[in-house]
């Protein structure tokens, strides 16, 4: 197909573009204009980090045609203020901490100046409403409300504009104090470059090819056809890598590509570089390769049976590491316990969903360092296992943090900097990689899915005597943080409590799914969330205030940990008091008292959502003057 | 009344910085010219307000202010290791590697100064953005004052290091000391349940975390908000699914997440009990922030329906299945009964 002839007014400037046909207005504005501070989270219309404004309206421009640009005026957020200036929007995103990571920021700028635009009165339920197609996985919303709210009253006049200025800090004391977020003024301008929105001269564009078996052995990789195909300028498999291939957290079980078998869906299998992404991705569906499926096993407990399909030849019984925690007797806990409450809980397979996809670039510098440039949350020990991969000393290779559009953990494994390191030497060329929603989703770690069974003995004064723990928790395919996820998630099993007689036992298993590694909170989410619903479950059962049950056995200072561990200061108590007189609690047993509670909807609390209110409300005066 | 409501309240402890092994932090700092300063470490945003936070400690200790602090990127070839960017230790670590780098690099400075002005060295003091001797008019911008000391010959730097006296844990029993910075939580939910449909609203979160000292307190809030929203997904909606190892959530359409509809209000109560080990009393809320929300929040839908959720999420679906074999149980009861 002929190229597009594109005319269009961007922010306020005319431009006259020949465009390739199949783009996206996202990729117009990114890749040929130069406008990074769209971004792209989904490609899908789903996350609104691509909005931008079509004449006027707000649209996700990952699902316009580029096309669709031609004589249109177009504003992004770059066009938003001025040159070197914040519009008050922005400033109020600065004043009130509405940034973190700030991939979603420059979409939510924009949805939320569609908002006030359309209503500038618009009150919190509805500023609520129209940025329900953003996601932020950072902030939690809340400072997001807060600065259109400030925004809209600046605006309004109904606040001065000094209200936007910075009065934080005097006297030389900045500890403590709210500075303003000094990186707040290059995400809410879009002018921060994520490693997705970085270019180099002669750069190329990698795509990666990935296993469609979840266990297979590979009985060959031809990679002939793609190699000779115009525009190819470069291939690579595990063939490629020089020294000792193998990366992870904990065990280096994994390879930079899949050497002799497949361990999940989704794993990386070969890459190809070309200028043209096009190309690269076209290049992928000429690479044959002959796998010979094997058993898998998708289940934790299946895989620790005798029997089952074993992943890595290290760990014949499929058991990463086993973690355990034992304090006293808990046989002799149960027997002096008046009460004995057993249940089970589980929790599921959870998704970072930061953002910013997986994005990188690499270079080979003047010098033959091997440089990667990348939002990886550990470059230090990426340095390290490099090096051993490529076989070059340390001081040959050299890792960037690039800006971080969320990380949560996810970015913890270095999944894709291996490949780009190797394309880079081989093509002596920069060579970047972003993935898309998708692969980010199916290829990268997630929390760890748990089963734990819980048994609890107490005496009738609420005194916790013993806890046993087991926790089960499905790895995936490769080690990644499972061996330390199993180890914190161990030793905060019990909580935060005293108890005489602790054994806690937590597993972490190789399957055939999806790995699992760190993820903000790292295993202790898991097996808290046990303690404290099974805490609920014995003070209805005793007939105690949930904060009374917390009270009674809770550590305090000098208290030793369940690892045996002496602690100074212990703040739990105190804790406990201020959430009780913060909430307002209305002291009881746990036991379905909601329908009779006084504590209800105070002050703390928001009003209950019901989608569309604010459109009936506009609506029923008109119906009642029919009425 | 298809709408019930319940409360719930749930705690946490949590470990700061790495876990069962030794953690370390190294950071570089100088006093530059014009009063401002740079400091090198191996540390970038994941989001979490680090660098400006560390912007504070640098402008605090060193006398400059916030804006005047440049920080280097984090680069393997051009900073000193200050390790990953997780496990609630950035604060913690590099935080107070930085701290003590910052000040070394005053006391060159304050050598200079109390030598200039004959003073004793603890007469100086700096603070955004200038220099004095107490007790005397003496007195000059910092500008001035690194001017002074280069031409005296002294370039005033510093550099750190902050580690933790930590151990692994034994393999038969646990025992060990996994961190030496421990933190605690407290939080109370508030939820709406529609025992029509079986969905939960979360209205209120009144979040109490002990962060040893808050740096910024907004900051801290943002994680505390940030990781209860985050938690509430996993509570409620979130769930990655496979069939053989095939992902049947391959995409946000599918695989569903809070958005500005989903979330309570968060009343944020930062707690400091200072860490007694590091120079600035800090420790972290990162990850502990989304400890307690899910089982406060279970516990609130038990307080207003009855229902007992032990595996997550809980989604309309389970939820009102409860609500509708509860509901069974008790005509069975009812018709027994009678």
């Amino acid at each position: 197909m002929p190229d597009l002839r594109i005319e269009a007014t961007i922010n306020g400037r005319k431009i006259a573009r020949n465009a390739k046909p199949h783009l996206r207005l996202l990729d117009f504005l990114r890749d040929d204009l130069g406008h990074t501070g769209t971004k792209e989270g989904c490609g899908a219309g789903e996350c609104g980090t691509c909005s931008v404004f079509v004449d006027g309206v707000l649209l996700k421009s990952c699902l316009v045609p580029a096309a669709k640009a031609q004589g249109t005026r177009i504003e992004t957020v770059e066009g938003l203020a001025k040159a070197g200036e914040l519009s008050v929007l922005q400033q109020a995103f600065h004043k009130a901490g509405a940034s973190q990571c700030g991939y979603c920021i420059p979409g939510m700028v924009m949805a939320a100046t569609a908002a006030l635009r359309a209503n500038p009165f618009a009150d919190r339920e509805e500023i609520k409403e129209r940025l329900g197609g953003n996601i932020c996985r950072c902030t939690g919303y809340q400072k997001i409300f807060d600065a259109v709210e400030l925004a809209r009253d600046v605006q309004n006049g109904r606040r001065p504009a000094s209200a936007l200025a910075e009065e934080d800090a005097a006297d030389g004391a900045f500890i403590g104090v709210n500075v303003r977020r000094l990186d707040a003024p290059s995400k809410v301008s879009g002018a921060l470059k994520y490693a997705g929105d970085m270019v180099m001269p002669h750069m190329l564009h990698m795509a990666v090819l990935r296993s469609p078996h979840a266990h297979a052995r590979i009985v060959s990789i031809d990679t002939s056809e793609a190699e000779a195909m115009d525009g190819v300028e470069g291939v690579i498999t595990a063939a490629d890598v020089p020294g000792v291939d193998g990366f992870g957290v904990f065990v280096h079980d994994q390879p930079i590509m899949a050497r002799g078998k497949v361990r999940y869906v989704g794993e990386q299998v070969a890459a190809v570089a070309s200028e043209d992404p096009l190309i690269a991705r076209r290049a992928l569906s000429k690479i044959k390769v002959v796998y010979e499926p094997l058993p898998a096993v998708f289940d934790a407990h299946e895989a620790m049976k005798a029997g089952a399909a074993v992943l890595h030849d290290y760990a014949p019984d499929n058991i990463v590491k086993h973690i355990p925690i034992r304090v006293g007797d808990v046989a002799k806990g149960f027997a002096e316990s008046d009460l004995i409450v057993e249940e089970t809980y589980s929790t599921q397979q959870v998704e970072h969903a930061y953002l910013e996809p997986e994005a990188g670039l690499a270079y080979v510098d003047a010098d033959g360092v091997v440089t990667i440039l990348s939002p990886s949350q550990n470059i230090t020990h990426h340095r390290h296992m490099l090096s051993r991969i490529i076989a070059q000393p340390i001081n040959k290779v050299r890792f960037i943090m690039s800006p971080v559009g969320g990380g949560f953990g996810g970015k913890e494994d270095m999944v894709y900097q291996g490949m780009l390191a190797l394309m880079a030497m081989k093509t002596r060329r920069p060579v970047r990689v972003v993935f898309t929603r998708e692969e980010s989703i199916i290829t990268t770690a997630k929390r760890h899915p748990s089963h734990t069974t819980y048994k609890m003995g107490l005496t009738r004064d609420g005194r916790i005597k013993a806890v046993e723990i087991k926790m089960i928790s499905d790895g995936g395919a490769y080690g990644m943080s499972t061996e330390g996820v199993m180890r914190k998630a161990a030793i905060l099993a019990a909580g935060p409590y005293a108890i005489p007689n602790v054994k806690v036992d937590t597993y972490g298993i190789y399957t055939n799914n999806t790995p699992s590694g760190a993820f903000r909170s790292f295993g202790a989410l898991q097996t808290q969330f046990a303690t404290e619903t099974h805490l609920d479950i014995c003070a209805e059962k005793l007939g105690l205030d949930p904060f009374e049950i917390r009270r009674v056995n809770a550590m305090r200072d000098g208290a030793s940990t369940h690892t045996k561990q002496a602690l100074k200061s212990v703040s739990l108590t105190r804790a406990l008091d201020a959430a009780e007189k913060a909430a307002r609690w209305e002291p009881g047993v746990p036991n379905m008292r909601g329908a009779t509670r006084g504590d209800l909807n105070g002050e703390g609390t928001r009003p209950s959502c019901t989608l569309g209110a604010r459109l009936a409300a506009a609506a029923s005066p008109k119906t009642s003057e029919v009425a | 009344m298809a709408k019930k409501r319940g409360r719930g309240v749930a705690a946490c402890w949590y470990g700061i910085a790495r876990t069962a092994t030794v953690d370390r932090a190294g950071a570089w700092a100088e006093i530059d010219d014009g009063g401002t300063a740079k400091i090198v470490t191996g540390v970038t945003e994941i989001g979490e307000g680090i660098l400006t936070v560390l912007a504070q400690i640098a402008a605090q200790e060193l006398g400059v202010r916030p804006q005047d602090v440049t920080i280097g990127d984090n680069d393997t070839a051009r900073s000193p290791e200050a390790a990953h960017a997780g496990a609630t230790r950035q604060t913690y670590m590099i935080g107070n590697a930085v701290a003590l780098a910052s000040r070394q690099a005053r006391a060159a400075l304050v050598d200079v100064l109390a030598k200039h002005w004959s003073v004793d060295n603890q007469s100086i003091k700096t603070a955004a953005g200038e220099a004095w001797a107490e007790g005397t008019n003496h007195k000059m911008p910092m500008s001035d004052a690194v001017h002074l000391a280069k031409a005296r010959g002294v370039v005033p730097v510093g550099s750190a290091s902050f580690g933790t006296d930590t151990t692994g844990l034994d393999p038969v029993d646990g025992s060990g000391r996994p961190w030496q910075a421990y933190v605690f939580g407290c939080q109370v939910a508030e939820v709406e349940v529609d025992t029509l449909t079986g969905e939960v609203q979360v209205l209120g979160i009144w979040a109490v975390h002990d962060v040893g000292r808050a740096v910024n307190p907004r900051g801290v809030e943002g994680q505390i908000e940030g990781g209860i929203v985050q938690a509430l997904g996993q509570g409620l909606m979130e769930d990655y699914r496979t069939v053989n190892g095939h992902a049947t959530t391959p995409n946000l359409a599918k695989y569903i997440l809070p958005t500005s509809l989903d979330v309570p209000h968060v009343t944020s109560v930062i707690l400091e009990d200072p860490d007694p080990l590091g120079p600035l009393g800090v420790k972290g809320i990162g990850e502990p922030a989304m400890i307690p929300t899910i089982p406060a929040v279970m516990n609130a839908i038990y307080d207003a329906v009855g229902v007992r959720i032990t595996s997550l999420p809980a989604t309309p679906e389970k939820v009102l299945e409860g609500i509708i074999a509860r509901t069974a149980k008790r005509n069975i009861n009812r018709v027994a009964a009678e």
